[in-house]
């Protein structure tokens, strides 16, 4: 990822402050004998928070560290400590502490697996459509987080099939067909002839399918509303993507296909991510819409130190993004940031099988490089980056649209930043 | 051009929530040019251009020679500005250089020079201009500036009460809302074989109006006696058929004509639902009334006797469908009363038979009462009561998440049943429709007594 220009730049992560007393654990890295660590654990234990903030990525870091080198009498000790300062309800240290307090206990112990289906059993009991829906509307009033590839796919979308009079939508999403309405509208609006439109998601996940005959009806309803011909199918697929073909799909000859893709290629095994890609190509689409966001879960994942620190990274940007735009009290921050640990204990406590969801994120130029070699890519039209800007203006100071330059090879693609640090991945692509 | 008559529709009613695009309206054609006058047409260059006159010494623009000469006075060169010619001035008009648009014939030559340079870059240049708050774009400035001026004071306001400044947002809220779910979606034209196995609309009849009619109901719900009247005579013929106690029948057809009134919001919409609920029963040649008469079963006969006195069919043509909404929301109230979670798919037939079945069996009014339902202010308190189906005290807004309410409150249903409809207080206070009128000149009597014998 190459910015724009050189005022945008990576600030060096805040959590890099050297917090004094935490640091003389530092001097133990040579594995040392269990009592003497404990000794000069000891003197340590009772002070980290009375230094104030960020603690918690040092004691998370640490902890890690100790856990890929096996050092047990330094994890308990580490894992002691956190969970003593953990709170889930407490500061901003305290909620980064228990979710990966979590993530770490279950990678010690093995429970990864186990602790990750509760969490998900629990999740998708409490789940319904109104609190599905109540969650997502918030989230979007708040943060552009999801809107800003919306806004982007849409224009694309809406740009490439001009003209058409049969369009057909592949959706593999995760945001409860919450992009389509303003989709909708343009349509009704904007184009002379209301083309027929034809929406078929394609569900991965169990919790989503719950909820997606109720979305459908509503679907359906507002685009009678707006006077748009409507068909509105939903496709289930728990792996294997790859899978999926065009008579499956119900794709007709005389239909201009997009293939609309948020958040979901991540979900995807990182092998089979390629076979996706190429299985998407054999719809012949006429546009590719890819949002994803931008993290780096999947080259480290066999280097359980580094991966967990691009964890700890990315989801500290997300916790601190989620705090600024909910007011303290909000239920949805916390339903959010619950949905958070689970992917956590996903990324760092599970091995990867094939259980779909694995939520091992690539980074925006990887992506492109697997992208590239089936299709071209399609820059987002002046119009639609003035949409996504105005987009942005909407909502709280700290959001950003960033352009990248350089060579073509990184040129794709448009991303979304807070407080400049890039975080969400939009991009458009064309056979 | 249909965006900025959606945005207009905008303007003229800020809170009146979302005007769907329904039809592309087609602008008007301007009044025919002038025969007589020359016609021009201007190449493209000239139409875009702007302050196409430059002075030599300063090199500013003008659009005109005139001003350009006039300033170069301020240089102290020499200037020279054009009489007017003597004789008369020729009525111009242009048209549009560009030969696909619809101003490239003379017939249709635009009057005025600077109209025709708007209309060309409107239609056929490059929209340099751009709002600062929204990105939208526009090619002739002046349009811009006028939009600029409105852009974000907009307000959009949901059937459920909640206002956005935001337009995106607003519209994924309402494709979303519970209030756009209960409401009848405006179907095309040319369904009218919709399989309704969901009945969301039963007795919110109230909501199924089309958004924009939601500030409706708060002149609705005002006392009956303001508005009764002028609404009144179109409800008369329903309410014909709904009249059960015959010596309550002006009571009641007063309160359902209320009811009738309650519902006769929106203005020729397509409540096709509830028509559609019939249609799939073998429908008599109004469609429209099937819903009232269609039934598979036995309700048969009634169907059929009803079709022979024709009673409702002349008032339901006259009347226009919109009444229509109301009057399922009669019988829904009976499938609250049975069965609240099995009332979303109850058929036409089963509603019919329960309204058959439970007006054969008793007169009790409190049956009738539900049909009380007035929300009439007049009576509050025991609108309140009766209202408790389409949401309580506060009737006149937030009718969607009071309906949402309402809606599974069945205590509140049972309450109707239980309590002796307090008609006298539910009368409208104006007699004047006390009477039936009787559209067919049947007599009332009549029909009520042929009504009440097919039950």
């Amino acid at each position: 990822f190459t910015p724009k220009d050189t005022s945008i730049h990576y600030y060096p992560s805040k959590h890099q402050s050297i917090n004094g007393q935490i640091l003389n654990m530092q001097s133990n890295t040579n594995r040392p004998q269990s009592s003497h660590t404990s000794t000069s654990w000891s003197s340590d234990s009772g002070e980290p928070c009375g230094t104030g903030n960020k603690w918690a990525p040092r004691l998370l870091k640490e902890c890690a560290r100790a856990i890929s080198e096996k050092d047990s009498s330094k994890i308990h000790h580490l894992l002691w400590m956190l969970n003593e300062l953990a709170s889930p309800y407490g500061d901003f240290d305290q909620k980064l502490a228990a979710y990966f307090l979590q993530a770490l206990f279950c990678k010690t112990t093995e429970s990864g697996q186990r602790c990750f289906k509760t969490l998900t059993s629990v999740a998708e009991k409490s789940h319904s459509f109104d609190s599905a829906r109540k969650l997502i509307l918030k989230f979007q009033e708040v943060s552009p987080w999801t809107t800003f590839g919306h806004v982007a796919s849409n224009g694309a979308i809406l740009e490439a099939l001009d003209g058409e009079s049969k369009l057909h939508i592949i959706d593999i999403s995760n945001t409860l067909c919450t992009q389509w309405p303003t989709l909708l509208e343009a349509l009704a609006t904007r184009t002379d002839e209301t083309p027929h439109l034809k929406l078929t998601v394609v569900v991965t996940a169990n919790i989503v399918r719950s909820v997606m005959k109720e979305i459908g009806q509503r679907m359906e309803k507002f685009a009678r509303l707006m006077g748009v011909p409507f068909e509105f199918r939903v496709i289930s697929v728990l792996n294997h993507l790859g899978e999926l073909t065009k008579e499956g799909l119900g794709i007709q000859e005389d239909e201009a296909i997009a293939v609309n893709c948020i958040g979901a290629l991540r979900r995807v095994e990182v092998e089979e991510r390629g076979a996706v890609i190429q299985m998407f190509q054999s719809l012949r689409p006429k546009i590719v819409t890819i949002v994803e966001e931008e993290a780096d879960f999947s080259s480290s994942r066999h280097d359980f130190v580094k991966c967990f620190e691009e964890c700890l990274r990315f989801y500290t940007l997300y916790f601190e993004m989620l705090e600024e735009s909910f007011v303290h009290t909000s239920n949805e921050r916390l339903m959010l940031e619950r949905e958070c640990s689970r992917n956590i204990v996903r990324v760092l406590a599970c091995d990867d099988i094939n259980e779909g969801e694995c939520e091992r994120r690539e980074r925006g130029s990887h992506w492109c490089e697997r992208l590239k070699e089936a299709y071209s890519q399609v820059r987002f039209s002046d119009d639609v980056v003035d949409d996504v800007k105005a987009l942005l203006k909407r909502y709280r100071t700290g959001w950003a649209l960033v352009l990248p330059q350089g060579d073509d090879h990184h040129s794709s693609g448009i991303y979304l930043t807070w407080k400049e640090e890039p975080v969400v991945w939009a991009s458009a692509w064309k056979p | 051009m249909t965006e900025e008559e959606f945005q207009n529709s905008f303007l003229e009613n800020p809170i009146g929530g979302f005007n769907p695009p329904v039809v592309k309206k087609k602008r008007n054609l301007p009044g025919n040019p002038d025969p007589e006058a020359e016609v021009i047409a201007l190449s493209p260059k000239t139409l875009m251009a702007t302050n196409r006159f430059l002075c030599e010494i300063c090199g500013k623009g003008f659009q005109r020679d005139q001003n350009l000469q006039l300033h170069r006075r301020g240089h102290n060169l020499p200037w020279k500005l054009k009489q007017r010619s003597t004789k008369e001035i020729k009525k111009r008009v242009y048209v549009c250089p560009e030969k696909a648009c619809l101003h490239h014939h003379p017939s249709r030559a635009l009057g005025d020079l600077t109209g025709i340079k708007k209309h060309f870059c409107r239609k056929h240049g490059e929209k340099k201009w751009k709002c600062e708050k929204c990105s939208k774009r526009y090619a002739v400035q002046s349009d811009c500036k006028a939009h600029t001026k409105t852009c974000g004071t907009k307000e959009y306001k949901c059937n459920c009460g909640t206002l956005f400044s935001r337009r995106d947002s607003f519209i994924t809220h309402r494709a979303f809302c519970d209030a756009l779910a209960e409401e009848t979606a405006r179907v095309s034209a040319a369904c009218n074989n919709v399989a309704m196995d969901t009945l969301n609309y039963p007795f919110m009849g109230i909501t199924l109006q089309e958004p924009s009619m939601a500030q409706h109901f708060s002149s609705i719900f005002k006392p009956i006696s303001s508005n009764g009247e002028t609404t009144i005579d179109k409800k008369q013929g329903l309410s014909l058929w709904m009249a059960q106690g015959s010596h309550h029948h002006d009571q009641i057809s007063s309160n359902l004509q209320e009811i009738h009134q309650l519902g006769s919001v929106s203005s020729g919409s397509t409540y096709a639902e509830p028509i559609v609920l019939c249609s799939n029963i073998p429908p008599p040649s109004d469609s429209e009334l099937n819903w009232v008469f269609g039934n598979k079963s036995s309700s048969i006969n009634v169907h059929e006797e009803l079709t022979s006195t024709s009673l409702p069919m002349t008032n339901v043509k006259e009347t226009g469908t919109d009444q229509l909404a109301s009057v399922p929301s009669l019988f829904s109230t009976q499938q609250q009363h049975s069965h609240i979670t099995s009332a979303a798919n109850m058929s036409a037939t089963a509603l019919l038979q329960k309204a058959a079945q439970i007006g054969a069996t008793t007169t009790d009014p409190s049956f009738l009462g539900c049909f009380g339902l007035k929300c009439n202010s007049n009576q509050v308190q025991d609108a309140n009561t009766y209202c408790g189906l389409f949401g309580s005290s506060t009737i006149t807004n937030n009718i969607g998440s009071d309906v949402e309410s309402s809606a599974n409150d069945i205590s509140t249903l049972n309450q109707m049943q239980l309590y002796p409809c307090k008609r006298r207080q539910i009368r409208r206070d104006d007699n004047s429709g006390g009477h039936t009128r009787d559209f067919l000149g049947v007599g009332v009597q009549a029909t009520i007594n042929q009504w009440m014998d097919l039950i």
